[in-house]
């Protein structure tokens, strides 16, 4: 496998965003959603986190919740970002990558692409740029939090600083299986439109099934580990470090990726 | 010459289909291939296999000694595949950028093969057009492009002057033409008379099963020459009959006589045009040989 190559077809992918129409449409439509949420969401619930006569209230609000320990963070805006964000992104994340190989396979263009690279390349590249891009925009939306946060209390700027890092990786490393499993359902249908419908179907109707079926054969509560996300709820509070909790992505996203090429190897184009 | 292409034992079956049974043949460097049968004979499914694009029920690919899909092969193996197109989204001349990239080329090579190649094609004026802003002649004409990029060795075209108009259809001729010699390009198509003045091998694909002809064989010991007349004279067939050296006339089509003579006789063909000088009839096309239409389609008689 040639890194070099790999390493091409992830830039274009970010062209896609960057540099064409379409793709600063949507940017400019995130960049919309995302200041809504900065001025009416956070903005809003900041004072109600950071000041005493409701810290008791919140407090048992979110120990109810299980979130007390994000409660007690200075950087209130980190800690309300977080939690909309952990929750946003991989579905974002399930709609803006829905389109990594099937809309070329359609249209014939990955025929072009072939004779010049291996299909594992084409679709580590692909999912590598997808990579990038969420990761792109996680982090700017971090950055504008970190920016209302600081202009708010300047003080936070160097606990801020290492708790923004700190999230956008969290984050990353949380989305990583979701663009993963588009890559897969980008080859078993024929559409992103498709894609999307199926992968709100395996979350929705699949997972009802394993967990009505867990409850008479524990052992297929296994099963839920091969979703994207099923540690999103333990990592939520914040309040501990348990690595299965950072591993499980990361092993969900090989083996997404893996069954991928597989998949991608034995179809035609 | 050299083995390019070795094909042995090739099958695909879709589901009950048998789209290809048994197909073996090579190519070798220098020939310019073409391959022609009916709709639905498996062209296009012998084209997919050879890039890669599908996977043979059974059989095996070697291109230049190398199997189906081996990096070895990525840049030297080109391909104008039918129906496809490029990304809408972008210009072309990022595409064609981005596969000079893709075949290793440092972005300042790859950029002036871009040009090269599309200068080749006749749209140095439309770099920066998109793919939907072309008509459909434009657009074959940059998939073309998109094959020569870099310095291909074998090119294979599917259907590549379908839907072009004459002039086109002549310029894309004469790119192929001209870079023959350094190119082995396999041809599919239907206009037998544009493979006719291109192809030097032919390979007749028909319900899956794969014949193959070299169109500059001797076929026995006696040759041939086919004659197309402008009018069609009375008795032309018995007349013709009674010319020396003639040994067999088949009338193949209307105004079309297939003359076997003496392989002795030299300067056959002179004679035949100074009798039909004295005839007074008028000829449109003498060939030598067959025409690759009755090679592939005219029945022994």
């Amino acid at each position: 496998m040639s890194i070099f190559r790999v390493w091409q077809l992830a830039q274009f992918e970010l062209t896609r965003l960057f540099a064409t129409k379409r793709g600063l449409l949507a940017l400019g439509a995130f960049a919309m959603v995302w200041f809504m949420i900065q001025n009416y969401l956070i903005a809003q619930a900041v004072p109600f986190l950071s000041s005493p006569e409701f810290a008791d209230i919140t407090g048992q609000l979110a120990g109810n919740i299980g979130l007390r320990e994000l409660v007690s963070w200075p950087e209130a805006e980190l800690a309300i970002f977080w939690i909309i964000a952990l929750y946003s992104f991989p579905a974002f994340s399930l709609f803006v990558c829905s389109d990594q190989t099937v809309g070329d396979r359609l249209r014939g263009t990955l025929r072009f692409i072939s004779l010049r690279c291996t299909r594992e390349e084409i679709l580590l590249g692909r999912f590598l740029g997808q990579l990038i891009i969420i990761a792109i925009l996680i982090f700017l939306t971090v950055l504008a939090t970190f920016i209302v946060m600081i202009y708010r209390d300047i003080s936070l700027f160097g606990s801020g600083t290492l708790l923004s890092i700190s999230l956008t990786v969290q984050l990353t490393l949380i989305v990583m299986p979701f663009i993963a499993l588009m890559s897969l359902l980008n080859l078993v249908t024929s559409s992103s439109r498709l894609s999307v419908v199926l992968a709100i179907l395996l979350f929705t109707l699949g997972n009802a099934l394993i967990s009505y079926l867990s409850y008479y054969f524990s052992i297929m509560s296994w099963l839920l580990y091969v979703y994207p996300g099923v540690q999103i709820v333990d990592v939520a509070p914040q309040n501990s470090f348990s690595l299965s909790d950072w591993l499980l992505p990361v092993a969900q996203t090989l083996g997404l990726l893996t069954l991928s090429i597989i998949t991608f190897k034995r179809r035609s184009l | 010459m050299s083995v390019l292409i070795a094909v042995n034992n090739l099958c695909k079956s879709f589901g009950d289909k048998q789209a290809l049974s048994d197909v073996s043949f090579e190519v070798k460097k220098g020939q310019t291939v073409a391959l022609v049968g009916p709709n639905g004979a498996g062209k296009t499914t012998l084209f997919s296999i050879l890039c890669g694009y599908l996977m043979p029920s059974s059989g095996t690919v070697s291109i230049m000694g190398k199997p189906l899909g081996s990096p070895d092969l990525f840049g030297v193996v080109s391909a104008l595949p039918q129906d496809a197109t490029l990304d809408p989204r972008f210009s072309i001349q990022k595409q064609l950028n981005f596969y000079g990239r893709l075949q290793g080329m440092s972005k300042h090579t790859a950029s002036i093969e871009t040009s090269r190649v599309l200068d080749l094609v006749g749209l140095a004026d439309n770099h920066h057009a998109k793919i939907a802003e072309l008509s459909h002649g434009m657009k074959k004409r940059v998939c073309i492009a998109q094959a020569l990029i870099g310095s291909p060795k074998i090119v294979f075209l599917d259907e590549a002057t379908a839907g072009l108009d004459p002039l086109n259809a002549r310029e894309i001729r004469h790119v192929i033409a001209s870079l023959s010699d350094d190119i082995t390009f396999i041809l599919s198509s239907h206009d037998l008379a544009e493979l006719e003045k291109l192809c030097d091998h032919v390979l007749y694909l028909n319900q899956g099963q794969l014949t193959t002809h070299d169109r500059d064989a001797k076929q026995g010991s006696n040759h041939y020459v086919t004659l197309t007349l402008i009018n069609d004279p009375r008795n032309a067939l018995e007349q013709i009959k009674q010319l020396s050296g003639v040994l067999h006339v088949t009338q193949s089509q209307n105004k079309e006589y297939i003359i076997e003579y003496q392989s002795h006789f030299e300067q056959f063909d002179i004679h035949l045009l100074k009798y039909c000088h004295k005839l007074n009839w008028q000829y449109r096309q003498l060939v030598n040989g067959h025409t690759l239409e009755n090679q592939l389609f005219q029945k022994d008689e």
